[in-house]
């Protein structure tokens, strides 16, 4: 049996969860039970302070009655096991649920823990600080010009136990996450910024940047004092792979999420098997991923994971679902029915999402371009998903020029047009994979943990 | 009481030089509507001590420092074993000096509805209940989902120093969905807003205005390259100036004292905001922590200082930054407390005279994220017009490019001001030459 850790008072009342199943299902058609904890840890060096917070914890039951049609939720703080019974005769009483008979599903059962070769756990605070301070103090000194270098790292511990009738899981995921930003000045005075961020689901073994990384984000920072801005217009473009990463989270991952199509606020719902890009377009949700910021193994709603190939050559296939969206709309479920935490309601989210890697090399696509911009880094990004407009916005590019990366840059660089003219404009996928940690929010709330990704892509995009 | 033990306990600590604690209670309802029908309905609690110490400590150079512990305390957590904790951390780091707020009067900012303090469901109910029945009196656009959230929230602050101060303040937000078809071509637009009372959310108008947003979707073209006047208003413009609530704007990064402490403002007092010339009006910004039921207002903060209306910005010049006690500290400034609400005088110009052809206005964005740092941005327009010879013309796509204090050294705002929420000011700014990255 696999030792979680789980906080004292989680772990009681996993042991009556059965029963508290058992007797809300007596009224409600379908009944379920989440005991969620997430606390995290969170160290900041840089030049002038430091500082180490145990970020507010939530911790709370969350009991879900469903009738097929509206979903009931009680979310009380703490796993006090009199309350969670009052909070569950409260929610079932006095409701008249239609009947509904609750798609069949197989039975899950499991525990499940995120594979590290070091817990931070069993570390001291003063351990990770002196790291912390280390990599800090190494990396102010790489260049004069910086005016603070601020290092931060972060652990999130999440705890979940879910039940319903055939389900009773429990996981521990942990994931770690590093930071660095670079404020420095120019002669004018003028302060220019630059930032990296490493994360994955795993242990304290993830938490370093090599020296190669922080001069890079150094050299960024630097580059911008002499940034220009980008003439508007039409050009062929390089994303780097967290730029890649970006639209695909925004185009085909908020835009496929199945309560959206249920709102009928999705437009892929009537692309269902068309083309919406080149047939190099391939695009994954998968919160199975070893080791991915975004991991989990089972979701808010008891769901296990598995892989879902959103884009498959061009063509769109399906999208990422939540229980009320996939009983609503009788598809199938995937594993992406996630809460910021108790206190939210779930929602169809994305997990790591991520273009799939091609066969290119990057030198050979940025050979393909005369005149164009290599897209360094994202800055933000958001959702159009009945209109498929793209609305991406980039840190920073380099221009491209008879097929070399040149000094020259632009800031920052907005990417706007229509998402299926954009992906099928896409010539050459690399064969280069990586993933950038981030939260992402349903609109302007909902937070919870993402990674996107993958490979360079070459296509053409508006620019401004 | 469990709050009365964590204090008890801390004042037994010899090693700590100073605390505070937080004691927050949080109820909340929530309804989730797809169309017409409830999809969801929630009631959720939450109650958490936020505790934090300071421990003062010297170094081998005899140099004082400081070093502070937080951590929070959920109901029954061990309190003892919670304060070992937070002094460990307060013993590891070590940071200039600083020092608590001292007892102060704590203004009356009224926070709270009392409709929604009643009953915050029931509150919701009549939420959606107005938002369908506005929705129902329209012709060509529908409501096709909808979430409304009603929070009470009760916070009781106490310090070493002898702050001890409580508000209860309450929010209510909404957000919809507005869609209408023509032909094969559906569009859509999206609305959320939060205020402190419901009243405040004017829903039959919000409804109105995104209706008419809607339609001229529908009939919107390609966007234009534009380089010229351009006109914002109400809550586009508030967005533009004072940001998103949930992420702050340009002016609360470069108007922090934590950010000028960490070397990333380059604003200095007396100076001005701007880079060139101002051909426009001058510029003057409170800070203001003190309007009533806005929501970014409070009657203290997260330290205990209590709300004030501070002069940021004068004729352009910086006057003082947003400082919290310990950034004030650390700056030789006076202690503001958290920025709070955007505040603008009113202009000296008629709405109309504003408006004078041809101009873009733009009605929504995608998103404005402009950088902080530097003020620049390049932001999808989801909804503008261009209005010349006596035509409004909608369009939709491209983008407005510029930079956020280039475009405010170049603006007349109007005599006509309103509140909107986190923001107090003008209601129509006409910025003399902004660019639309169009077709």
């Amino acid at each position: 049996m696999t030792d979680l850790k789980l906080p004292s008072a989680m772990n009681s009342l996993r042991g009556s969860l059965a029963d508290f199943v058992a007797q809300g299902q007596k009224r409600a058609p379908y009944f379920s039970v989440l005991l969620s904890d997430r606390h995290s840890l969170e160290i900041l060096v840089n030049n002038r302070e430091e500082r180490v917070t145990e970020r507010p914890p939530h911790a709370g039951t969350v009991l879900s009655a469903f009738d097929g049609a509206t979903m009931r939720e009680r979310a009380i703080a703490g796993f006090d096991r009199d309350k969670v019974n009052a909070a569950m005769q409260e929610l079932v009483s006095g409701v008249s649920f239609a009947k509904y008979a609750p798609p069949a599903s197989p039975s899950r059962r499991g525990d499940f823990v995120t594979p590290m070769q070091s817990d931070p756990s069993a570390l001291s605070v003063q351990e990770k600080l002196d790291r912390v301070r280390e990599m800090q103090h190494f990396a102010k000194g790489l260049d004069p010009r910086i005016v603070n270098c601020q290092m931060v790292y972060r652990e999130s511990n999440e705890y979940s136990v879910f039940a319903n009738q055939n389900t009773d899981v429990a996981q521990r995921v942990l994931r770690v996450v590093l930071y660095m930003f670079v404020f420095v000045a120019g002669e004018d005075g003028q302060v220019r910024y630059n930032w990296q961020s490493k994360g994955a689901t795993g242990g304290w073994e993830q938490s370093q940047f090599s020296e190669e990384e922080m001069r890079k984000v150094i050299d960024g920072a630097v580059a911008l004092l002499s940034a220009e801005r980008i003439e508007p217009g039409e050009y062929q473009i390089i994303t780097a792979p967290g730029v890649s990463g970006v639209i695909a989270h925004e185009s085909f991952g908020h835009g496929v999420e199945t309560d959206m199509f249920l709102k009928e606020r999705a437009k892929a719902a009537h692309f269902i098997d068309k083309v919406v890009g080149s047939p190099l377009v391939n695009i994954y949700d998968d919160p199975s991923l070893p080791g991915a910021y975004g991991s989990f193994f089972f979701d808010d709603e008891g769901m296990t994971t598995g892989p879902t190939q959103i884009v498959e050559n061009g063509l769109f296939r399906r999208g990422i679902t939540d229980f009320y969206s996939a009983a609503a709309l009788g598809i199938p479920r995937s594993s992406n029915g996630r809460r910021q935490d108790y206190s939210r309601k779930a929602y169809a989210r994305m997990s790591n999402t991520f273009f799939g890697a091609g066969i290119s090399s990057l030198d050979d696509m940025l050979a393909q371009v005369d005149h164009g911009i290599y897209l360094d880094k994202w800055s933000s990004g958001m959702e159009d998903p009945k209109g498929w407009g793209i609305q991406v916005t980039c840190h920073y590019g380099h221009e491209i020029k008879g097929g070399k990366i040149t000094e020259r840059v632009f800031a920052p660089i907005g990417i706007s047009g229509y998402v299926p003219d954009v992906l099928g404009s896409v010539t050459a996928v690399s064969n280069q994979f990586k993933l950038d940690p981030g939260g992402c929010g349903k609109g302007h709330k909902e937070l919870v943990a993402v990674s996107s990704g993958g490979p360079h892509l070459l296509m053409k995009a508006r620019l401004g | 009481m469990m709050l009365q033990k964590i204090i008890e306990a801390l004042k037994a600590r010899n090693e700590l030089s100073g605390w505070s604690v937080r004691h927050n209670v949080t109820r909340e309802a929530q309804v989730y509507l797809i169309g017409q029908k409830m999809e969801a309905q929630r009631l959720t609690g939450e109650e958490n001590f936020r505790i934090e110490v300071f421990r003062q400590k010297t170094d081998s150079d005899g140099n004082a420092g400081m070093g502070t512990g937080e951590i929070t305390l959920l109901p029954d957590g061990n309190v003892a074993e919670a304060i070992d904790t937070a002094s460990l951390v307060a013993g590891l780091v070590s940071n200039p000096v600083y020092t608590l707020p001292a007892p102060a009067a704590i203004p009356d900012v009224p926070l709270l509805d009392e409709i929604v303090s009643r009953d915050p469901l029931g509150a919701l109910d009549g939420v959606t209940r107005d938002m369908l029945a506005a929705a129902s009196k329209l012709d060509d656009a529908r409501l096709t989902s909808a979430e409304a959230f009603a929070e009470i929230q009760t916070v009781r602050h106490v310090n070493s120093r002898g702050v001890d101060a409580e508000q209860t303040s309450s929010s209510v937000s909404m957000e919809f969905v507005l869609q209408a078809k023509k032909g094969e071509q559906e569009v859509e637009s999206f609305r959320e807003l939060t205020r402190r009372r419901v009243s405040d959310l004017n829903i039959e108008s919000e409804i109105t205005r995104n209706a008419r947003f809607t339609r001229d979707l529908l009939e919107a073209g390609a966007p234009p390259a534009w380089q010229g006047p351009v006109v914002m208003r109400n809550n586009l413009l508030a967005t533009f100036v004072a940001g998103d609530y949930l992420s702050p704007g340009v002016l609360q990064s470069l108007g922090s004292a934590a950010l000028k402490y960490a070397k990333g403002s380059s604003w200095e007092v007396g100076q001005s905001v701007f880079r060139g010339e101002v051909s426009g009006d001058p510029f003057t910004v409170w800070a203001n922590r003190a309007i009533p039921y806005g929501i970014t207002s409070n009657r203290f903060d997260l330290e205990g200082l209590p709300a004030q209306r501070v002069e940021l910005i004068r004729d352009n010049k910086v006057v003082t930054f947003a400082a919290s006690q310990r950034y004030a500290d650390y700056l030789n400034l006076p202690p503001t407390g958290a920025f709070g609400g955007v505040e603008l005088p009113a202009g000296k110009w008629e709405t109309a005279s504003l408006l004078e052809e041809p101009y873009v206005e733009i009605a929504l964005f995608s998103w404005f994220n402009p950088d902080n740092i530097t003020g620049d941005f390049s932001s999808e327009i989801r909804l503008g017009y261009l209005v010349e010879n006596g035509v409004r013309k909608p369009f939709r796509g491209g983008q407005l490019v510029g930079n956020f204090l280039d475009a405010l050294a170049n603006v007349r705002w109007s005599k006509e001001t309103g509140f909107l929420g986190h923001y107090l000011g003008p209601t129509t700014a006409r910025f003399g030459n902004l660019k639309v990255a169009g077709e």
